[in-house]
């Protein structure tokens, strides 16, 4: 990392458009998120208005032991031509953040969003990629081989 | 109806007996009184005992969600309801209304029947330019620009932006104050703030120099005069630089496509370069 990231990246918005644009902009100054008072499977609705149109939005933390980036392509190195030989692209974080907002278009937002729906990814990878130990493929062995019998 | 700020519904009632002093009254309709003769004429009927009044004043916010979520509703239709909730209202505080005058929205016929559907027991007079012909529906339309003007001077802002200021003008886009406050208070990632009804007009000519913005609801819909091409919500991930495995160029969104089940309904995808 050749830059600094930028941790106080504390407003995190997801929203259900494509904006075209990228650049800083007044965010804090326009848009207005309220809380509604509603609670959805556990979560907080927030309410705010975005070009006309009524989002509904909730804040949630990332899980513990993982963190949210957003990345960009890096620029601060020149690249010597070989290094882009193998079709690589460098990248680097320019912002950190634990907490993200997303926001619907029309519906409450949901636990059955997909982004949210993407955090049962966690769990399996944990699973899928948790070290075996000599233990895990005894007891493995046994159930096999009580089976077999 | 405005560009700017609510759009406020009214209703005047009065006893059948007082339908000919009513005409004497000087109600005429309320875009051809001048402010400070309708800020007198709204004073004296709130004042005589003979005449009730009601409004809806409709939040521009509200608006316009409504005209822009994914099952958009119609300025028609909104007022309609608007004008239903009034003759309830009026209805439920005890008032028995024999003779209900509407000025039209849309179709008269059509809303003639609709009304008639929802309040059998009344007869409903529709008509073009009612508020002109009809001194009941004059005084309605007095009742409600007053309070739309009043509403508009006092809005809180919701943005905290530098430099706004409350020179609307009278909120009509032919109003040059109106036309400079709009330009003065446009915002080329955020448009206009939320006191404007974003619905307003075609967005080709309304957004000069905004940055574009796609929205799902507006997949494939042609018929609010905006021509879209067809458009897919996120972010082009290609654009960014990310290439997934088999990307055709039409799948923009990250969609898990081609992946088991559980990675498509969690939208996730596999990123092998980048």
């Amino acid at each position: 990392m050749c830059s600094d990231i930028n941790p106080a990246a504390e407003h995190m918005l997801m929203l259900p458009c494509c904006i075209k644009y990228n650049g800083p902009s007044p965010v804090s100054q326009y848009f207005k998120p309220k809380s509604t008072g509603i609670e959805v499977d556990g979560l907080n609705v927030k309410e705010a208005n975005f070009r006309g149109r009524k989002l509904q939005g909730t804040t949630v933390s990332l899980p513990d032991g993982y963190s949210g980036f957003v990345i960009g392509r890096k620029t601060c190195v020149k690249r010597k031509a070989s290094d882009t030989n193998g079709g690589m692209t460098a990248w680097q974080a320019n912002a950190k953040f634990r907490n993200i907002t997303i926001w619907n278009h029309d519906n409450l937002p949901s636990k059955e969003d997909a982004f949210l729906r993407a955090f049962h990814w966690f769990d399996v990878a944990k699973a899928l990629h948790k070290p075996v130990t000599s233990d895990d493929m005894e007891s493995a062995s046994n159930l096999g081989a009580a089976e077999t019998d | 109806m405005g560009s700017e700020g609510p759009m406020v519904y009214g209703c005047l009632y009065c006893p059948i007996s007082y339908k000919k002093t009513l005409s004497t009254l000087e109600f005429a309709d309320s875009k051809t009184l001048k402010e400070e003769k309708r800020e007198e004429l709204f004073e004296s009927l709130k004042v005589d005992e003979k005449i009730g009044w009601a409004v809806d004043v409709i939040d521009p916010r509200v608006l316009s969600a409504k005209m822009l979520q994914k099952n958009k509703i119609n300025l028609n239709e909104i007022s309609h309801e608007s004008a239903m909730g009034l003759v309830k209202r009026v209805l439920d505080i005890g008032y028995l209304l024999t003779e209900v005058y509407v000025d039209t929205v849309g179709d008269a016929d059509k809303y003639r029947n609709k009304l008639t559907e929802r309040f059998p027991s009344i007869k409903f007079v529709v008509a073009k330019k009612a508020d002109s012909l009809y001194p009941v529906v004059s005084g309605a339309s007095i009742v409600a620009k007053v309070t739309r003007d009043r509403a508009l001077q006092n809005w809180n802002f919701d943005e905290t932006a530098e430099n706004m200021h409350r020179n609307f003008g009278s909120g009509y886009p032919g109003d040059p104050n109106t036309k400079d406050w709009l330009e003065n208070h446009k915002h080329a990632v955020f448009g206009f703030p939320s006191l404007v009804r974003f619905s307003w007009g075609t967005c080709e000519s309304y957004f000069k120099g905004g940055v574009q913005v796609l929205w799902e609801a507006d997949e494939s819909d042609d018929d609010d005069g905006c021509s879209r091409k067809t458009v897919k919500r996120q972010s082009k991930l290609s654009n960014l630089g990310f290439t997934g495995m088999k990307r055709k160029s039409e799948d923009i969104e990250s969609s898990g496509k081609g992946r088991c089940k559980f990675f498509q309904s969690r939208k996730l995808e596999q990123l092998t370069l980048f």
